[in-house]
């Protein structure tokens, strides 16, 4: 059992997209089979108006108790640290949410905005967005380096741009069930349980990644690292494990993964002839490489695949 | 005096946030005003960086519509860069359109819309305990069903996009993916399960031939009565209960309509260009004036700023021409002057007219007499509009009857993908102009890029929502929402059901707050959300 809370700031709506798409459990077994308990959510819940008003206060002074305060989207801050440019029932919503904070027992923030600023914090960031307890990589964020919720757990981050449904729906769930304990978050206060393996654990082209088969758009096969700017090796998700939408992921349809797991993306902060495409030094060496090696003995390893024979992965046949 | 009992039972939120003033005079709307209350400044974070920003950023900008912003957002550099778009490339891209759109009719018509028939309001209509039974929120019986079967056609999206919502996979030049037989059959399997679980049996009581042989409004009603399968349909029940409660009586909004058209065809437009757009889609672009159909010429959309909190601009500049924009200071909705600037939103407007955009421009133009013989020719809402105009109900009818065709169209196009052609042929980058557009389940949407020195000079986009809940323009002309309330009876107005409804017919892409003031004293009567 525990009481919900969810809102959004600077949001797009899509983590909340991403969660309604969740199986295993739907948001309505959440409800009725985990013992969840929303207090308010902006797109599915029942009061509305002032009823949210007295919600949020009742919450703040200790007469209702809220579990769990989920928060989409980024904190926005301008124009000048006021926060009118996102007013939420009649205040700043940054002013809820720092009032709010102060008596969740956990405080979990869904997407990349909420944890780190996402593209709303892009230079030239017009509305001063910030993440919950980080911005990009720099801990700090809205709430200070130093927060803790009640529950004794600085905010805990569920990065993705969206966040997939199943990351949000099992933190929800390990709290409800008394699993909190079991859940370590990482240096990015990233659950270790979903953010370890990298992306490219399970991608269908690892094979074309250790010969290096260059992959390309609209072409089966061929691996998207090389030419495309796939982050696959760079990123921790479970993508590739878990999938998405019960179907696919990114780099299954073809697609690079974006790295948007990681504190920063959208990554170079979409600097000229960042976006899907591998950025090298001289034309030939990747700007980055691999998460584990250094550089130079990638590009000794990567080298030495490229003049050997290669066992090609059998190209996808189109039928 | 503030009124604290409200039951406004389940209110859609989906995005953003959205203050609506109402001033209510002897229970009737005299006046309203809507103020979108938010701001991120996309368009300022894409300014001089990589041309292909968009294809990251914009779907982004909204989690709902993402594959429709996508849509745009490769259309547009399509158009500035000259590509070559293979026919498999099309196909992918309608299909992601379309799945995004099929999805949202029935999340948005149980999870939005229906919940507030279920409102007190109409508890002493004889279908109102049927309505409760099936709409009420999370435990109405075909509620629950409708929800899960949304999942089903963006679990396609995924297939060729590898999720939904925020793929990138349409690219200038043609998309990522290279499917194969396995991800066709599939996608069918997929679909079909759609079908089944809830298209034909929940929603139609029939089948979707049958439903498609409906062309005029007297035909709508003679399907109702025809057998019991279709009047007990969820479709035949919101079309009996809608005419009941009355939902064809208000909610009228401006009466001209506008649609940019979506589904670029597969055989007419390999040569991405914007003057060859409009003969290529295959749902119709075009402006209804109420009484005729006109050409689509996107040269002819304007902005206007006079109340919207942006300081550098002047009013009615084509999107090539606006500058970024510059926010001004905003206040709360109680702080507003509405008679200066009052919303983040702009006040788009074409030709000069405030336009309502949606599924019911959508298929106003499907019964344009011009349309070609590869374009959607469906009289049916022709006909309805000339019978009963503009309202609540024929916004929601629009909405849903789209799904039928669209579930047929998605099928054919998956059975048209050429798996041994190309998907993809890689443009070059050059400095430009372009302009993308389509159809997002809610309305028009476009973007405007300017590339110089091979960074983003200018992006705007123009969102359906901007030009549904846009404030007035600088000659005092309400937005399509502002002018859908006015005039409209409030029967409780501790509980002004009626305004949530109106504005939800649209599918507003924002949260809103509706502050209801009578027009006299000025006394706050009630506060919500909607």
């Amino acid at each position: 059992m525990a009481n919900v809370l969810w809102l959004q700031g600077g949001a797009c709506s899509g983590n909340t997209m991403s969660f309604l798409n969740a199986e295993e459990p739907t948001v309505v077994e959440l409800i009725t089979d985990f013992g969840l308990n929303i207090l308010w959510h902006p797109t599915t819940g029942l009061q509305i108006g002032d009823q949210v008003q007295d919600l949020l206060k009742d919450i703040i002074a200790g007469k209702v108790q809220m579990d769990i305060l989920v928060f989409e989207g980024s904190i926005i801050q301008g124009p000048n640290g006021s926060g009118s440019m996102n007013y939420f029932a009649d205040r700043p919503m940054k002013d809820w949410v720092k009032e709010l904070s102060e008596v969740a027992g956990y405080v979990v923030a869904i997407g990349d905005c909420a944890t780190w600023g996402g593209i709303p914090a892009v230079p030239p960031n017009p509305s001063d967005s910030t993440g919950m307890q980080f911005l990009k990589k720099e801990k700090g964020g809205f709430l200070g380096a130093n927060y803790v919720s009640k529950g004794g757990l600085p905010v805990i981050n569920v990065p993705g741009c969206p966040a997939h449904p199943d990351w949000i729906t099992q933190i929800l769930v390990a709290i409800s069930v008394g699993r909190i304990g079991d859940v370590l978050i990482d240096e990015y206060h990233r659950p270790k349980t979903f953010f370890t393996d990298f992306v490219q654990t399970g991608c269908t082209n690892v094979t074309n990644f250790a010969q290096k088969v260059d992959g390309h758009f609209g072409k089966r096969s061929g691996c998207l690292f090389y030419e495309v700017g796939c982050r696959g090796p760079l990123t921790r998700a479970s993508c590739n494990n878990i999938l998405w939408n019960r179907q696919s992921s990114k780099t299954r349809a073809n697609h690079p993964c974006l790295g948007c797991t990681e504190p920063g993306f959208p990554h170079h902060d979409l600097m000229k002839g960042s976006i899907f495409k591998t950025m090298k030094y001289m034309g030939v060496f990747p700007k980055e490489v691999p998460h584990g090696r250094t550089k130079l003995a990638y590009y000794m390893e990567a080298g030495f695949q490229k003049v050997m024979p290669k066992n090609h992965k059998v190209m996808e046949a189109s039928k | 005096m503030s009124v604290k009992e409200l039951n406004i039972s389940p209110v859609g939120r989906v995005e953003g946030d959205l203050d609506v003033k109402v001033y209510i005079d002897n229970g009737k709307v005299t006046r309203a005003h809507t103020q979108a209350a938010m701001f991120r400044g996309f368009e300022k974070i894409m300014a001089g960086k990589d041309p292909q920003s968009g294809l990251i950023v914009t779907p982004r900008i909204c989690g709902i519509c993402g594959g429709s912003h996508l849509y745009c957002a490769s259309s547009a550099l399509d158009t500035a860069w000259g590509t070559k778009l293979p026919p498999n490339a099309l196909l992918l891209r309608a299909i992601g359109q379309a799945t995004e759109t099929i999805q949202s009719i029935p999340r948005w018509f149980y999870a939005i819309f229906a919940t507030d028939l279920a409102n007190k309001k109409y508890a002493n209509k004889p279908l109102y305990g049927e309505v409760v039974k099936r709409w009420s929120a999370y435990v109405g019986t075909t509620f629950q069903k409708g929800l899960t079967a949304s999942g089903l056609p963006v679990q396609v999206y995924a297939l060729f996009g590898g999720q939904w919502p925020h793929s990138s996979y349409m690219v200038p030049g043609g998309v990522m993916c290279a499917p194969t037989l396995k991800d066709i059959t599939r996608a069918h399997a997929i679909m079909t399960q759609f079908k089944n679980d809830w298209l034909e049996p929940i929603w139609l009581g029939c089948s979707i031939e049958r439903y498609l042989e409906i062309k005029t409004w007297d035909d709508m009603l003679a399907w109702v009565d025809e057998n019991d399968s279709q009047r007990n349909s969820d479709l035949g029940l919101f079309i009996r209960a809608g005419i009941e409660f009355g939902l064809d009586k208000f909610g009228q909004g401006v009466g001209k309509f506008l649609a940019y058209g979506t589904y670029l065809h597969k055989d007419h437009y390999q040569n991405p260009t914007i003057e060859g757009r409009n003969d290529a889609l295959i749902s119709s672009s075009g402006f209804f004036d109420g009484e005729n159909w006109h050409e689509f010429d996107h040269l002819k959309v304007s902005e206007h700023v006079k109340h919207s909190w942006y300081d550098n601009q002047e009013d009615g500049l084509h999107p090539w021409k606006e500058p970024l924009p510059t926010p001004a200071k905003s206040q709360t909705l109680e702080d507003s002057d509405f008679d200066g600037q009052y919303s983040w939103a702009k006040a788009p407007r074409y030709d000069g007219y405030a336009c309502e955009t949606g599924p019911l421009a959508r298929v106003i133009m499907n019964a344009n007499p011009a349309n070609k013989d590869h374009q959607i020719n469906d009289p049916l809402f022709g006909d309805i509009i000339k019978k009963m105009g503009p309202s609540v109900f024929t916004r929601v009818l629009a909405r849903v009857h789209e799904a039928p065709r669209l579930y047929n169209f998605i099928n054919q196009w998956l059975s048209e993908i050429d798996l041994d052609g190309e998907f993809y042929i890689k443009p070059v980058e050059k400095d430009g102009k372009g302009f993308g557009a389509t159809e997002a389940a809610r309305g028009a949407l476009a973007h405007w890029i300017e590339i110089e020195n091979g960074v983003i000079k200018n992006y705007q986009v123009m969102a359906p929502t901007t030009w549904n809940v846009g404030p007035n323009d600088a000659e005092g002309n309400p937005g399509p929402i502002e002018s859908a309330l006015t005039g409209i009876d409030i029967e409780d107005p501790t509980d002004p059901v009626e305004v949530g409804i109106v504005a939800r017919s649209f599918d507003s892409c924002l949260v809103c707050t509706v502050h209801a003031h009578d027009e006299k004293s000025g006394v706050e009567l009630s506060k919500f959300k909607l």
